[in-house]
């Protein structure tokens, strides 16, 4: 991770230095992230997707790019975004934990988790560019996130929880206020992520253009000496984009 | 223009595809890792005559805590040699011996192993038939020497229990500790708000204190912890959906009780909080002690129990004896009561139609979250007189 960081930070420095030479194509963007903070394939204690609402998603930001060879071009930018997801599951042994102070309930969860994560950061990405054809850009590289804004909370309703395991306690859990579980372990997240963005430029305009970029996030959104959550979950998104050519 | 367009829709193709891969991600059905027994019952017309009533012949509703099934017959002797015991459990659980397999239960508990679909877990029952060991005589005195620590999941807390004419221990007695120790894995028998004290009347006594039931608790809207002992049982399934139905009263008598009877302490708390934990100033605690007798069977045979909600006001209820006050006192001091309501009818009573709770608490208004943390009520020597023919 600390070798992804000083790459992305060398680029990005250069490519500022190079600014005032003129060579800079700028590409300034809006979009909308689509995706999930979610374990890599679906973890056998989710038994079902029941909801996924839209989320204030957004990014904006601008990049730039210089020449490298013929078809070759490097890039760096700075986008504020959010990478958000709301969504309800059906859960069967799901591992968590409610926790206050230094009290905790800890176990096997079985029912209805409405899940909430808000991240929004300011991102770093430095990648390098193929040009296709003057229409079209292949895009590729790592990026480094800062998170300003962090949510991940939910609540647990509808069903019980094994306390320890599914031989402990069988505690029943309501569907109001007070008698369902909330958590939040916001303040676990970490600060800084990394990940690999991979994606395509298509301009079929003279300025103004369509991307579609993919990131995966290369850790997951809490240390890993975090064991509440049980799955490490990765930010994956997709960037559904508009963008401006500044030649 | 062509190509731009074509190039369109396989772009947002893709955008599609990429959507869709997130959320599709096969997987196998998921195997239940639970083991439980959740009912048990004895069924036909040939084995009605072995029960008192036919609520006898079904334990519905098991507890996640229990590993002890109890059936209670008229005599032990009388039971055959071959009798099937059917089991509802776990979806997808096996169990041996299996539901409905001929078993001998004269001989004491038959033990009951539960595995669970996947086969990595195990829970063990055992199953017993008893014959009623209910006070006999014309008074019977609970002196709470029977003193036993329990330990489901490393916790520990005091349990206490009568010693049966058979010499077997009847766990009659139960208490908010099970519902204290899912918050507090690692208290040891003097933390919780029931226990145990050398300090009794005579030998031992029980200690009951309102205690502050910790951030969790707070977070839930169950701010402080009431210290309780009771005859009958606590479901800790409950504790959070519907607390006052985590108390479960009541015990079968063969007696009409007519008076209780008892020693006591009482020490309130210095400040008085309600059930948002807000100070109510000019207000003292007060303990509460007293006891129910009722029917522990409907017209259509359906078992009755008292909860929380409903436990002195129950239509099931014959008579209750309540302790008018509890002034506070560092010396040992008495209480009494008399049963007061309708007499007893005896064919009822003869077959086991009628269930006794005693109840006591440091703090009255604890089923409602109020109390002052550090009320503290022990009690000792507590005696119920019964109607001698």
């Amino acid at each position: 991770m600390r070798r992804i960081v000083i790459l992305i930070l060398t680029v990005g420095a250069t490519l500022v230095a190079q600014a005032g030479d003129g060579h800079l194509a700028l590409r300034a963007r809006v979009g909308y992230n689509l995706g999930a903070t979610t374990p890599l394939g679906m973890p056998a204690s989710v038994s079902s997707i029941d909801a996924y609402r839209l989320t204030p998603s957004v990014a904006v930001g601008v990049d730039m790019a210089m020449p490298l060879g013929a078809r070759w071009l490097l890039a760096a930018g700075l986008r504020f975004e959010n990478k958000a997801m709301d969504a309800d599951i059906t859960a069967q042994g799901y591992h968590m934990e409610l926790r206050r102070a230094s009290e905790s309930i800890e176990g096997l969860f079985t029912g209805k988790v409405s899940q909430q994560v808000s991240q929004w950061m300011l991102t770093v990405p430095v990648y390098a560019v193929y040009e296709c054809s003057p229409r079209w850009r292949l895009k590729a590289g790592p990026y480094l996130s800062l998170l300003v804004g962090r949510d991940f909370s939910g609540i647990a309703s509808d069903g019980y929880l094994r306390q320890g395991g599914p031989t402990g306690p069988k505690i029943a859990i309501g569907d109001t206020p007070g008698t369902w579980a909330t958590y939040d372990f916001s303040d676990e997240m970490r600060r800084v992520q990394v990940g690999l963005m991979l994606g395509a430029d298509w301009k079929p305009m003279q300025r103004i253009g369509f991307s579609l970029d993919v990131g995966i996030g290369l850790t997951g959104i809490f240390p890993s000496d975090f064991a509440t959550v049980e799955q490490t979950l990765y930010p994956i998104y997709g960037t559904v984009g508009v963008f401006y050519a500044i030649d | 223009m062509k190509q731009p367009v074509k190039h369109g829709i396989v772009f947002f193709a893709f955008v599609a595809a990429c959507g869709a891969l997130l959320f599709s991600c096969s997987k196998e059905e998921v195997k239940q890792a639970e083991c439980d027994i959740l009912a048990a019952w004895v069924e036909g017309a040939e084995y009605e005559h072995l029960f008192f009533k036919a609520s006898d012949m079904r334990v519905d509703n098991i507890s996640s805590t229990t590993t002890e099934i109890v059936f209670t017959v008229q005599s032990v002797s009388a039971l055959p040699t071959e009798m099937p015991l059917y089991l509802t459990l776990t979806e997808g659980a096996t169990s041996t011996p299996a539901s409905g397999e001929m078993q001998d239960f004269t001989q004491g508990p038959v033990t009951y192993t539960v595995t669970s679909e996947d086969g990595e877990n195990q829970r063990r029952y055992t199953v017993a038939f008893r014959q009623p060991d209910t006070p006999v005589g014309s008074s019977y005195t609970y002196s709470f020497e029977g003193i036993d620590s329990t330990g489901l999941n490393d916790f520990a807390y005091n349990i206490f229990y009568e010693v049966g004419s058979d010499g077997e221990r009847n766990y009659i007695w139960a208490s908010g500790n099970e519902g204290v120790a899912i918050l507090h894995p690692d208290w040891r028998p003097a933390q919780f708000p029931t226990r145990s004290t050398a300090e009794g009347y005579q030998g031992f006594g029980v200690s009951l204190t309102t205690q502050d039931a910790g951030a969790l608790g707070r977070f839930m809207g169950k701010p402080i912890a009431a210290g309780n002992l009771f005859i009958g049982r606590f479901d800790v399934g409950q504790v959070i959906l519907d607390p006052l139905k985590s108390t479960v009263f009541g015990t079968p008598v063969s007696q009409e009780p007519m008076t209780l009877r008892g020693y006591y302490k009482y020490t309130p708390g210095e400040v008085f909080t309600d059930a948002q934990s807000n100070p109510v100033e000019d207000r003292t605690d007060e303990a509460n002690i007293y006891a129910v007798f009722f029917r522990n069977q409907d017209a259509e045979g359906q078992p009755i129990a008292l909860y929380g909600n409903d436990v002195l006001s129950n239509p099931y209820i014959v008579k209750k004896a309540l302790v008018a006050s509890l002034p506070p006192t560092e010396e040992w001091a008495t209480f009494e009561a008399t049963f007061e309501g309708a007499e007893a009818d005896a064919q009822v009573l003869a077959a086991m139609g009628y269930s006794m709770t005693l109840v006591f608490t440091s703090s009255k208004g604890g089923d409602d979250f109020e109390g002052a943390v550090g009320s503290t009520l022990c009690i000792d020597e507590v005696t119920v007189t019964f109607k001698n023919e």
